[in-house]
């Protein structure tokens, strides 16, 4: 969806905040099966979440800094590439994390399911 | 130029950006990205990629300084939550304190300079590093705040906030900040010319020497003036009304129309001397000085009375408990 004109700083601004958290999700569950960089974002992109390398990176330099993910170097098709997986602390974090977007996911379908003039009339009554 | 040419110049680029100690495995990470990446489009193009092609590839990919910007952790000076607090402070130390500052202190010269040109360029100098010297200094303290003392914003409770003024009284905080910072360049600006002070020498030996009552009330005019000042911070930053400070601001400006009073006894303020004029023009000149002086005082001790009776209005109204009384005297 795309906004216009004034607008469409305001919506991406709103739009990168949305996505940061999502992505970071996004990466944590992809990488319950070891993948390395390149491929995590073929992997996210053929799903419909497409990432910019420039944020992938960083990001999973990040979640592994804070212990979420573990690398190590192999050479694979005679390169040598950084194959990322979840530790074991980033399973449990991903788990909580898991049930919070859950629950965020159904109050906001529920807040949406209520048409807005019925939600005023409720709270008048 | 070769495509290794092109792809190591772009990621020697990003080194220079990267922190020292991870160049290494993040160059390593994003040639690897950058190689799988230029495979990919050959394959989609069934050609190696062109020179123009990579640049395409390398432009999208973003500029060496934007990529390196995604691994350098993020700093900051001065903790988010206690920006409104920076720019509050800042904007009363450059509005209230420098501004005055810039009025009392360094402008004055420039009307006794032999050299308009050069008295206006030191003034520049001198309001710059004025200007700069603070925001640093103000930047330097909220930084060290934020290093040392980040927790203390969440160090809080509701029943010691200062108290909410009301709508009528919305603008006194304003005049107890003016208050004070008046009060402030005042005593400075008293301080520095009178100290010590005899006489005003002018240009061709002109002098308006003062008589000796000046220099009796020097100490007493900065203490009751630098009094009343912090008697307005006080106010400024706690802005509830209590009937002891009316009475210290009540005491206070009594002292300073008693000092107006003792000042208005005397006949002759100052006396002038070494002017090539003649008897008649000097006593022209003398009686104009001393009216003059004569009237600024009066008019002082008027205002004085004036914010005096307010207060004192104020207190008999509370005791009396005919109307609440205004959170902050002023």
């Amino acid at each position: 969806m795309h906004t216009n004109g004034a607008n469409s700083e305001q919506f991406e601004n709103l739009r990168l905040e949305l996505r940061r958290g999502c992505l970071a999700v996004a990466v944590l569950v992809q990488l319950r099966t070891e993948l390395y960089g390149y491929a995590i974002r073929k992997a996210l992109s053929d799903q419909g979440l497409a990432i910019d390398e420039n944020t992938l990176y960083p990001l999973l330099r990040r979640l592994e800094s804070q212990g979420l993910l573990v690398s190590q170097w192999r050479e694979e098709d005679k390169r040598n590439k950084r194959f990322y997986r979840l530790s074991p602390v980033g399973e449990e974090v991903l788990t909580s994390l898991l049930a919070e977007w859950r629950q965020m996911n159904s109050a906001l379908e529920r807040i949406l399911a209520v048409p807005a003039g019925q939600k005023m009339q409720e709270q008048t009554q | 130029m070769t495509q290794t040419d092109l792809i190591d110049r772009y990621l020697n680029a990003v080194k220079l950006w990267l922190p020292r100690k991870q160049q290494k495995d993040i160059l390593a990470e994003l040639a690897e990205d950058l190689h799988s990446q230029i495979e990919e489009r050959e394959s989609a193009l069934g050609h190696p990629l062109e020179e123009a092609e990579l640049v395409d590839l390398l432009k999208r990919r973003g500029s060496p300084m934007r990529v390196a910007s995604g691994y350098i952790p993020e700093h900051r000076l001065i903790n988010p939550a206690m920006l409104p607090m920076y720019w509050m402070v800042l904007k009363i130390v450059l509005i209230w304190v420098l501004a005055p500052m810039f009025a009392l202190i360094f402008i004055a010269p420039l009307f006794n300079s032999q050299s308009p040109g050069k008295g206006l360029v030191a003034f520049f100098v001198t309001a710059f590093q004025s200007l700069f010297f603070v925001i640093g200094i103000v930047t330097t303290v909220f930084a060290l705040l934020d290093r040392y003392h980040s927790k203390w914003v969440d160090r809080w409770d509701p029943r010691k906030l200062p108290g909410a003024p009301r709508t009528h009284q919305q603008m006194q905080w304003y005049n107890d900040f003016s208050g004070f910072a008046f009060g402030v360049a005042a005593a400075v600006f008293w301080a520095l010319t009178m100290w010590h002070r005899s006489a005003f020498v002018f240009n061709g030996g002109f002098r308006i020497i003062l008589t000796p009552i000046w220099g009796q009330i020097y100490w007493l005019v900065i203490a009751l003036t630098l009094a009343r000042a912090f008697v307005d911070l006080y106010c400024f930053a706690r802005p509830a009304w209590s009937p002891a400070r009316a009475w210290v601001r009540l005491a206070l400006d009594a002292l300073k129309v008693a000092i107006a009073l003792v000042l208005l006894r005397v006949t002759s303020w100052v006396v002038i001397a070494g002017a090539d004029l003649s008897p008649a023009e000097t006593a022209k000149i003398l009686a104009w000085l001393n009216a003059t002086i004569q009237v600024t005082l009066i008019c002082a001790a008027v205002i004085m009375l004036f914010d005096w009776f307010r207060q004192g209005r104020l207190l008999w109204r509370a005791k009396k408990g005919r109307s609440t009384p205004i959170l902050t005297v002023s």
